[in-house]
């Protein structure tokens, strides 16, 4: 009998390691101090934390629903989307806004919220821009200046974009954090980043040295909706992700856990 | 059937087929309706799951976002310290800057003024913080102007269910119409179709039923109405041929009757039926102490009469002798020709005296009746009669009684009636 029971455990077991399958997954961080962090021991303190808390648990919630196995990596965004595309990652969370260049490259699961771009700076560069251009400050607007963006980010390829035109000098940031430094050293007159991201770092910034300048904007690829990125041969993965997705909402898990990092719930 | 009948009179599986294409025809046209309906609803459910929900839920975030702008510009003014209401000012432009308030227009500049005047008033209460109570009715009149925008986009949000339920709604009200004028149509048809069956199939068969079960031949041929069905009508012509066949069966077998119980030469009937007949008679007058009698004739002097005149002569005065019978005897009395020219007599309900009467005065007449025989010579035949009681014994024996009797007529001389008791 005792025989049976081992077998009938033995057996239980690799079912069940054969079900639970092994997914890599990449978060972004936004500090390098993050990269390469192991499981829960986010550095309490550091730029950004609350956005990769979020991410963080958002993910593994995702891993729990779709019954897999997640190893979890924390990477800058210009690695996401290559490792996604090589293989070297299943699952890339680093709230991806659509562009036709990157839905070449990989596929995309169901927006997990909405979001827009907004440029930041401090005040008093900001009215010195203003009384330059002779108008309030807006991306729209924005000439000869330097800006700061996240290194792969689609700000950064809108910069890249219009920077002749506009005379801008684009200064690709490895994190969301260092762009802000560099604004903070005056090596840029404004950084362009996510909305959420940008208020995650100048609302916990000590100085407040720095302020939104101009109107968030949605066009040209900045704004809309956020999600997942996955291998395009990962069809499978991706309908369980986005059942995953549905769930979460559904049952308000997504919303608990916006909650936990952000004051307000904005989806 | 005439050929004109079979070409007016459908067939009863034609018109059926016909009925039942009508039948379809119609239930498929409302069955079209019905699916059409059905269509409209899931059309309608469609655009309510796709199209109003998502819709709604827009509203709803747009809604919500204003209300949270709302509340951060509140907080703002009610904060005692500068670095809260900071905290304040950056959620205002978090949540002015979300999507969901960009893309609607109206939201997205109200957004911005709220945001704008905040923006000034955090720079003007940094250096001054008595400047927020200045400044706060203008941001009353701005709350206002956002509150009222959310009551406006939560309402529109609800009409846009509203009017795809009520489109639903008025679908399936018109659904259930159609589906009870469908229940009506195939109730209706179900009772035409009763109605039919019973007219022209159920009541044409069971007429046709009553009239073989009563058919006889002494009864006039069966009569039907007009009947519609080409079959029917052709059951109701066979009906009407059996009764004719069997009219006509009845008559040939009444003939055959005849001829296996009359004699051929004579037409009385033949001593086998006499037999039957007068035995059925003795039992009944006996039953009942009825009197009556038998008697047994012979014409006298027949061979010679044969021997002289050959059989010709013989069979008329046989004819002849029949024949003046039939007017003489009543019609309950049986006469038979009992063998050549020998006859039997059977008068139910006559004594013995009235039976004698009566063949006395037969014997008389035909003893004074001049039969013209085949060669033209008219000749004069005599009778003699025995005639014996039956109302008390066996008719074997009467008759044996009437014959002793009739041997002991031509004993005496012939052409006299004897009875028998005067015999014994």
């Amino acid at each position: 009998m005792n025989r049976i029971r081992a077998l009938a455990l033995i057996a239980a077991l690799f079912s069940g390691l054969l079900q639970a399958a092994e997914l890599k997954v990449a978060i972004l961080v936004q500090d390098t101090a993050q990269l390469s962090m192991q499981g829960d021991l986010l550095p309490s303190g550091t730029p950004g934390a609350d956005l990769v808390a979020v991410t963080d648990e958002l993910a593994r919630e995702i891993c729990r629903r779709i019954n897999a196995s997640c190893a979890f990596f924390y990477v800058r965004l210009a690695d996401i989307l290559p490792g996604v595309e090589g293989g070297r990652f299943d699952l890339g969370f680093g709230n991806f806004l659509r562009s036709p260049e990157r839905e070449k490259r990989v596929a995309y699961s169901d927006p997990l919220f909405r979001s827009s771009s907004r440029l930041i700076g401090k005040p008093a560069t900001a009215r010195i821009f203003a009384t330059r251009l002779g108008q309030p400050v807006s991306l729209a607007s924005l000439r000869d200046a330097r800006v700061a963006a996240l290194d792969g980010s689609q700000q950064q390829a809108f910069l890249d974009g219009i920077a002749d035109e506009r005379a801008l000098t684009v200064l690709a940031t490895a994190t969301t954090a260092e762009a802000l430094n560099v604004l903070r050293r005056d090596g840029a007159d404004f950084a362009l980043l996510p909305i959420r991201t940008g208020y995650a770092l100048i609302s916990r910034d000590k100085a407040q040295h720095f302020a939104f300048v101009g109107p968030a904007v949605t066009t040209h690829g900045l704004g809309d909706t956020a999600h997942i990125v996955l291998a395009k041969q990962q069809a499978a993965l991706r309908r369980a992700v986005n059942k995953a997705i549905r769930e979460i909402k559904a049952d308000g898990t997504f919303q608990r856990i916006m909650h936990r990092h952000f004051p307000v719930f904005l989806d | 059937m005439a050929a004109g009948d079979k070409q007016h009179r459908p067939s009863a599986g034609k018109a059926f087929a016909i009925l039942a294409s009508v039948f379809a025809l119609l239930f498929g046209a409302v069955v079209a309706l019905l699916a059409f309906d059905q269509y409209r609803v899931l059309a309608a459910a469609e655009r309510l799951q796709h199209e109003a929900v998502p819709e709604i839920i827009r509203f709803q975030r747009l809604a919500r976002n204003l209300d949270q702008l709302n509340h951060e510009g509140e907080r703002l003014f009610s904060s005692p310290s500068a670095a809260d209401r900071q905290q304040a000012l950056f959620l205002v432009m978090l949540v002015a800057s979300h999507p969901s308030i960009l893309e609607y227009p109206q939201a997205a500049v109200m957004a911005r003024d709220a945001e704008n005047y905040l923006v000034e008033t955090n720079q003007l209460a940094a250096r001054d913080p008595s400047t927020l109570a200045a400044r706060y009715p203008e941001w009353l009149r701005l709350s206002q102007r956002m509150r009222l925008l959310v009551d406006d986009i939560s309402i529109h949000g609800a009409n846009l269910a509203s009017a795809d339920l009520d489109n639903m709604a008025s679908t399936m009200r018109t659904a259930r119409l159609k589906l009870l004028g469908a229940l009506a149509l195939v109730g209706g048809f179900i009772a035409l179709l009763i109605a039919l069956l019973r007219k022209h199939l159920i009541r044409p068969l069971q007429r046709i039923d009553h009239a073989l079960s009563s058919l006889d031949v002494e009864q006039p041929a069966p009569q039907f109405p007009d009947a519609r069905l080409a079959e029917i009508h052709a059951v109701e012509e066979a009906a009407g041929r059996l009764h004719k066949a069997m009219v006509s069966n009845e008559a040939a077998r009444r003939e055959l009757e005849l001829l296996a119980n009359r004699d051929g030469l004579t037409g009385l009937i033949n001593r086998r039926h006499f037999m039957a007949g007068a035995e059925a008679e003795i039992r009944r007058a006996q039953r009942y102490g009825r009197p009556i009698a038998v008697a047994l004739g012979d014409l006298d002097s027949f061979k010679r009469l044969n021997d002289t005149h050959g059989h010709g002569a013989g069979d008329v005065v046989l004819r002849t002798f029949a024949g003046l019978l039939a007017d003489s005897v009543r019609q309950s009395d049986l006469v038979c020709r009992y063998g050549g020219e020998e006859f039997a007599f059977l008068f139910p309900e006559s004594s013995v005296e009235q039976a004698h009467i009566q063949l006395e005065r037969f014997r008389q007449r035909f003893a004074e009746h001049d039969i013209r025989l085949p060669d033209g010579l008219l000749v004069r035949i005599t009778l003699s009669i025995g005639l014996a009681d039956a109302s008390h014994c066996p008719l074997e024996i009467a008759l044996q009684r009437a014959d002793y009797a009739l041997y002991e007529a031509k004993r005496l001389g012939r052409n006299r009636v004897i009875v028998a008791a005067e015999a014994n």
